[in-house]
């Protein structure tokens, strides 16, 4: 187990009307992408509480994606500005308790853009390989 | 100054513009407690000094009910400072209680003193969030008691130093930092309760469906917990700097909330309070500002 290179676990918030179609567009189209990303749809972006992100990382991931439709083209007509504003501030909270904002990542994927998909998923994999294990894990005995 | 703050409660309470008036009197051992006085004759319990530094608009939600079921509920005067009448505002503009039942007592404030109202405790400077104060008189009070303090000394900005201080840290040297300050909570909430914004009836933490936290008092859970404390007081904390006074281990909220202020104010020019109507920067938006994600 050592010798094993590190591989991330990467949670991704993915939005049923874009990007989660965007996901299903890139396997029908056998892209390839970094299988390290572990999908969660949600009906849309506006939906992603900057808890959920909290969570992940509490929970042990080492990245968390978020992926919505594109600005003006929600489904819900204005779910992802909100999402926009409440990302923007979660970025930089993160970093100010300690965990890189890097690790966050925001984009916007359209249900025709199964290559892009594929792009901004190996992208960021590669970029959260570079910085390692997130430091946070400590998993959570839950209660209730 | 007391004299006009006592006259003023007597007379809304002798001709029923409000129902109770919440106040400050004298607590046990020289220190200072909140009042509720709710009648004429009992207004001169109330007192004023630099001990004075309890958020007051925490407890507008509380009293404003009603006393029997069918009753309107109790019109609720309230002494505030600026910073309070901030808070206040935060929650008229979040509907927690209409402003036609409120009678607000704003007064001039010189800034409260650290260790005032503790018997045998030397007296320290002002209070971090009053050295940098420079609002000093509240904004949209039905009366306002005493004047706007000379113009002071310059702030100290401790607390945007410290900001400062922690942001040319790396983000280890960070996550280590709010590791030994969460290692410290002990849970017990005295921050949320004592948070004016606070008033879900439901709080995150306590809710069991989902079970956001576990009952384990560990750091993971205690970080868990004071991450969603501050975003959810993102944009609506005014500054009033309750959750750190009452702290019984001192962790440092009032960074978390400054630097979210800090923050918006930066991003969307808003300060929390600053009025009564404009939305949250969390509930609202522009279609076509551009944010860095």
């Amino acid at each position: 187990m050592p010798d094993t290179p590190f591989e991330p676990r990467i949670v991704g918030f993915l939005c049923n009307w874009c990007s989660y179609a965007g996901a299903n567009l890139a396997g029908t189209s056998r892209i390839r992408y970094e299988p390290n990303i572990r999908i969660i749809r949600v009906p849309c972006s506006g939906r992603v509480d900057p808890l959920f992100v909290a969570r992940a990382f509490q929970e042990g991931a080492d990245g968390v994606m978020v992926l919505g439709c594109h600005p003006g083209d929600c489904h819900y007509r204005d779910g992802n500005y909100y999402a926009r504003r409440r990302f923007n501030l979660m970025h930089g909270f993160l970093d100010f308790l300690g965990i890189d904002e890097r690790r966050l990542k925001i984009d916007w994927v359209s249900a025709a853009e199964g290559k892009r998909f594929a792009q901004v998923v190996s992208q960021f994999t590669d970029q959260v390989r570079d910085l390692g294990p997130a430091t946070v894990r400590q998993p959570a005995v839950l209660g209730g | 100054m007391i004299e006009q703050i006592c006259s003023i409660a007597e007379q809304i309470l002798a001709d029923k513009t409000v129902d109770v008036v919440i106040g400050y009197e004298a607590g046990t051992r020289g220190a200072v407690r909140p009042a509720f006085i709710r009648s004429a004759a009992e207004a001169g319990r109330l007192v004023w000094n630099d001990a004075c530094t309890h958020n007051l608009a925490n407890y507008v939600r509380e009293k404003h009910v009603s006393p029997k079921k069918g009753a309107p509920p109790a019109k609720v005067g309230v002494i505030l400072k600026a910073c309070d009448a901030r808070a206040l505002n935060v929650l008229l503009r979040d509907n927690q209680a209409p402003r036609a039942d409120l009678y607000l007592i704003g007064v001039a404030c010189q800034g409260m003193r650290q260790n005032s109202g503790f018997a045998g405790r030397d007296l320290g400077d002002l209070e971090l969030r009053c050295q940098d104060c420079a609002e000093r008189v509240p904004a949209g009070c039905d009366v306002v008691v005493g004047e706007a303090p000379a113009a002071g000394v310059a702030p100290a900005s401790a607390i945007a130093r410290e900001l400062d201080r922690l942001a040319a840290l790396s983000p280890a040297e960070r996550q280590a930092f709010w590791d030994a300050e969460f290692a410290r909570c002990l849970r017990c909430y005295a921050c949320r309760q004592a948070c004016p914004a606070c008033y879900c009836v439901e709080c995150t933490a306590e809710q069991l469906e989902p079970s956001w936290i576990g009952v384990a008092i560990r750091t993971p859970e205690k970080r868990f917990f004071h991450t969603m404390r501050a975003y959810h007081l993102a944009g609506r904390c005014a500054g009033c700097d309750e959750c750190a006074r009452v702290c019984p281990v001192g962790v440092r909220l009032d960074l978390l909330n400054a630097w979210f202020r800090r923050e918006i104010e930066g991003t969307y020019g808003y300060r929390a309070g600053q009025d009564a109507t404009t939305p949250a920067p969390l509930a609202s938006f522009v279609p076509s500002e551009s944010l860095d994600l």
